[in-house]
């Protein structure tokens, strides 16, 4: 089945293309000629040109994200790094304490680990954000407790986009001298700065296919200011300071270091273009009248803008667009049934302006006559939903 | 979710969307805005003939792909049978027709209420609503 070619891709914070230059530099090491060596083969050549490769990359993404190389673990994704922060600390924890701090809003990579915990015999307390998505500092404190061992907050909100004050957050969280910190940010990089040393967390979640990388590679970054410790999740060889066993995968995480450079030297540049975008796309949606922005805008990154349609269904809005824009909804689709996204509910939309909510994420190849195409595309299709519904 | 073509066509086009003015206009609706599916079908019919015959159909709807297709579908196959209290095919027949989820059955359900409806207040004497919705 070949891609959808006249259909404009506006769902980049699902995931991003791969740069071509990110995709030239993993060719170079999968061929017979090319740098294909397991990296823990130091023995010979072969191996030790993949290990330079893989450490190259290591030191990109830890300059792009302001850590240093030796706190990078490499990872299936965020999702696994989620799971190694979230379950690694909990059980090397686990006489301290047994008790959990998130946020209602987090993505389900950081709310399942907690919830299997909570199986497990572990208390989790599920924060609410105001209805703007933002989260007060002061929350986060005043959930803490003598036994939590961990907190996870996410950067930039998957969904709104809405950019946590995780430096205020962290700097309460170390004068409590408690918890540890764990941040998601998988959709940060290269749509906004990321300073692990200057944020001061512990953890923090990457990942590369959100970046113009490689699907299946992302980090984790652990902290050795701090020297918060964690039990593996897998066992088998050592890797990655034991913390993540298996063969590093050079081509991807080679993906990833070349995707974590072109995003740190694009991003000041590329935020500035896709704001005008993103600002683009909400004047033409706004005009058409019962239009809900979801999130608080002036705390987001321009990259995404999440939409409420008054007066149309859900799921016929997404029917009547499909085939002309590729875009997320505000329900997650299980099998069948339709369940209103819990992160709009969250911030209080009822199920109805949660279910006809759309997310627009513009990213790198996004130009002016995608967004021109999206703007008259959904305009015709709810006007259209609307005159159909009787409103 | 996948639509058949059927579907696909109906809801693209929806051929019967609106509502009808002038005289002989029967009114019926069913479900909830707020629910998420609500239905309204209106029927022109002749004042003066001997037995109540669907002149024109229309009708409106806040719902799912395949209530509109479904919706749009008895509007056109209404026009010139007999007003009667069912649809012009039963809701089992529409379910595979539109290849509608079984568990999109209740939503066929309010289809065939708002039918029903329009269909008990053209056999009134007079114009007027049954609606049993909104």
């Amino acid at each position: 089945m070949q891609a959808p070619s006249p259909c404009v891709y506006l769902d980049y914070a699902a995931t991003t293309p791969v740069d071509p230059l990110v995709a030239a530099r993993m060719a170079e090491c999968l061929g017979r000629d090319g740098v294909f060596g397991n990296p823990g083969s130091t023995s010979h050549d072969y191996g030790e040109a993949a290990s330079e490769r893989v450490e190259a990359a290591r030191a990109q993404v830890a300059a792009t994200v302001g850590a240093e190389p030796a706190e990078v673990i490499w990872t299936s994704g965020a999702t696994e790094a989620n799971n190694l922060a979230i379950f690694g600390v909990a059980h090397y924890y686990r006489a301290t304490g047994r008790h959990i701090v998130t946020v209602r809003t987090e993505h389900k990579a950081v709310l399942d680990p907690c919830r299997e915990l909570e199986r497990r015999g572990w208390r989790v307390t599920y924060l609410v954000p105001d209805r703007g998505g933002v989260l007060d500092p002061a929350q986060v404190v005043a959930a803490l407790r003598p036994d939590t061992v961990l907190l996870s907050i996410m950067h930039v909100n998957n969904e709104i986009g809405v950019i946590q004050d995780i430096a205020a957050i962290a700097a309460l969280c170390a004068q409590s001298g408690r918890a540890w910190l764990h941040v998601d940010a998988a959709q940060s990089v290269g749509k906004c700065e990321v300073n692990f040393a200057a944020l001061g967390v512990d953890l923090l979640s990457l990942s590369a296919h959100k970046t113009y990388g490689p699907k299946g590679v992302g980090a984790l970054l652990v902290s050795r200011r701090r020297g918060v410790q964690l039990e593996p999740l897998q066992y088998g060889g050592g890797q990655e300071r034991a913390l993540r066993s298996g063969t590093v995968a050079t081509h991807q995480v080679v993906g990833m270091g070349a995707a974590f450079a072109l995003a740190k030297s694009a991003l000041r540049h590329e935020t500035e273009r896709i704001a005008l975008l993103q600002d683009r796309l909400w004047q033409g949606l706004v005009s058409l009248g019962g239009v809900l922005r979801n999130g608080a805008g002036a705390r987001s990154v321009p990259h995404l803008l999440n939409v409420s349609f008054e007066g149309v269904e859900g799921e016929s809005l997404l029917a009547a667009i499909r085939p002309h824009i590729a875009v997320s909804t505000g329900s997650a689709c299980m099998s069948i049934h339709q369940e209103p996204s819990y992160v709009l509910r969250a911030l209080g939309r009822d199920d109805r302006l949660a279910e006809s909510s759309l997310r627009f994420s513009l990213g790198r190849f996004s130009n002016e006559a995608d967004i021109d195409t999206a703007v008259a595309v959904v305009t015709h299709a709810v006007e259209r939903l609307r005159r159909i519904g009787g409103a | 979710m996948k639509y058949n073509e059927l579907t696909r066509r109906y809801f693209e086009n929806a051929p019967g969307a609106g509502v009808l003015v002038g005289p002989g206009i029967y009114r019926g609706a069913a479900g909830s805005r707020n629910q998420g599916t609500w239905v309204q079908f209106e029927v022109q019919v002749d004042l003066h003939a001997r037995v109540t015959i669907v002149q024109v159909a229309r009708f409106l709807a806040l719902a799912c792909p395949h209530v509109i297709a479904v919706s749009a579908w008895v509007t056109e196959r209404a026009v010139g049978l007999e007003v009667k209290d069912q649809l012009p095919e039963s809701v089992q027949s529409l379910r595979e027709r539109f290849a509608v989820p079984v568990e999109k059955l209740g939503r066929l359900l309010i289809v065939e209420d708002a039918w029903i409806a329009a269909a008990y207040a053209a056999g009134a004497p007079r114009l007027g609503s049954a609606a049993t919705g909104e």
